[in-house]
């Protein structure tokens, strides 16, 4: 056990089981964001099992998630936006930091990796979790209400 | 030692599907299953199944939601609609 696997671990423990208690208690509001954070979450603990077990491959895991999981929070916004209008949830503190969280455990495996094409890849993952990351936090507080909503 | 993560991994997917299964409301229970979805592909990594974990990722974390608020929203509005019409 190294210390890449170690602080993915904390990660894992502590982040994720934050958000599952923030997703299995209190209003919808709350347990939507709960569901946006575990995935920001996840994405990062991704990037450090695969430096941890020394294969760049693992990475396409984290790059998947980067992707999906803000479309994943596109769908609630999408489909339950009638009982988010009601109340919306305001998280920008959350969300920012496990934007940083992000940005922190990129910039860390990226300079583990030196300049090379793994770093650029690196690089557009982090791009991609942050991007995606304040998009989704931004339309589930009823940021683009001029978007169709039906 | 070296399988803590494994056992934390376990653990998390133990606590959120219980979690699944304890939730009542079909909205709020589709945020757990996409949680879920996302923590066992994080199990199939920790294992060393990765090509197992990639699929789980894609289905898990948007297309189980998606189906299941799109069920939802259906049964709901035919729900409705009847209700309009006696």
């Amino acid at each position: 056990m190294n210390g890449w696997i170690l602080a993915a671990t904390v990660a894992l423990g502590a982040g994720v089981g934050t958000a599952l208690w923030g997703v299995a208690t209190g209003p919808l509001r709350r347990r939507v964001v709960a569901q946006n954070m575990s995935t920001a979450l996840v994405c990062p603990a991704l990037l450090l099992l695969s430096q941890g077990y020394t294969r760049p491959s693992y990475v396409d895991l984290a790059l998947v998630l980067a992707l999906l999981g803000p479309v994943g929070t596109l769908v609630f916004a999408r489909l339950l936006a009638d009982e988010l209008a009601d109340d919306p949830p305001r998280a920008w503190g959350v969300t920012w930091a496990v934007a940083g969280f992000g940005a922190v455990v990129v910039g860390v495996v990226s300079a583990a990796t030196g300049p090379s094409r793994a770093m650029v890849k690196l690089l557009v993952i982090g791009a991609l979790l942050i991007g995606g990351n304040v998009v989704a936090s931004r339309a589930l507080s009823g940021g683009f209400r001029g978007v169709g909503r039906g | 030692m070296a399988d803590a993560v494994i056992v934390v991994v376990l653990l998390l997917v133990g606590a959120t599907a219980t979690t699944a299964v304890a939730v009542r409301d079909p909205a709020r229970q589709a945020l757990v299953l996409s949680v879920l979805g996302v923590v066992l592909a994080v199990l199939f990594t920790v294992l060393q199944a990765p090509d197992v974990g990639l699929s789980q990722l894609a289905v898990g974390s948007a297309l189980t939601p998606l189906l299941l608020l799109l069920t939802v929203r259906k049964v709901r509005r035919r729900a409705r609609g009847k209700g309009r019409q006696e």
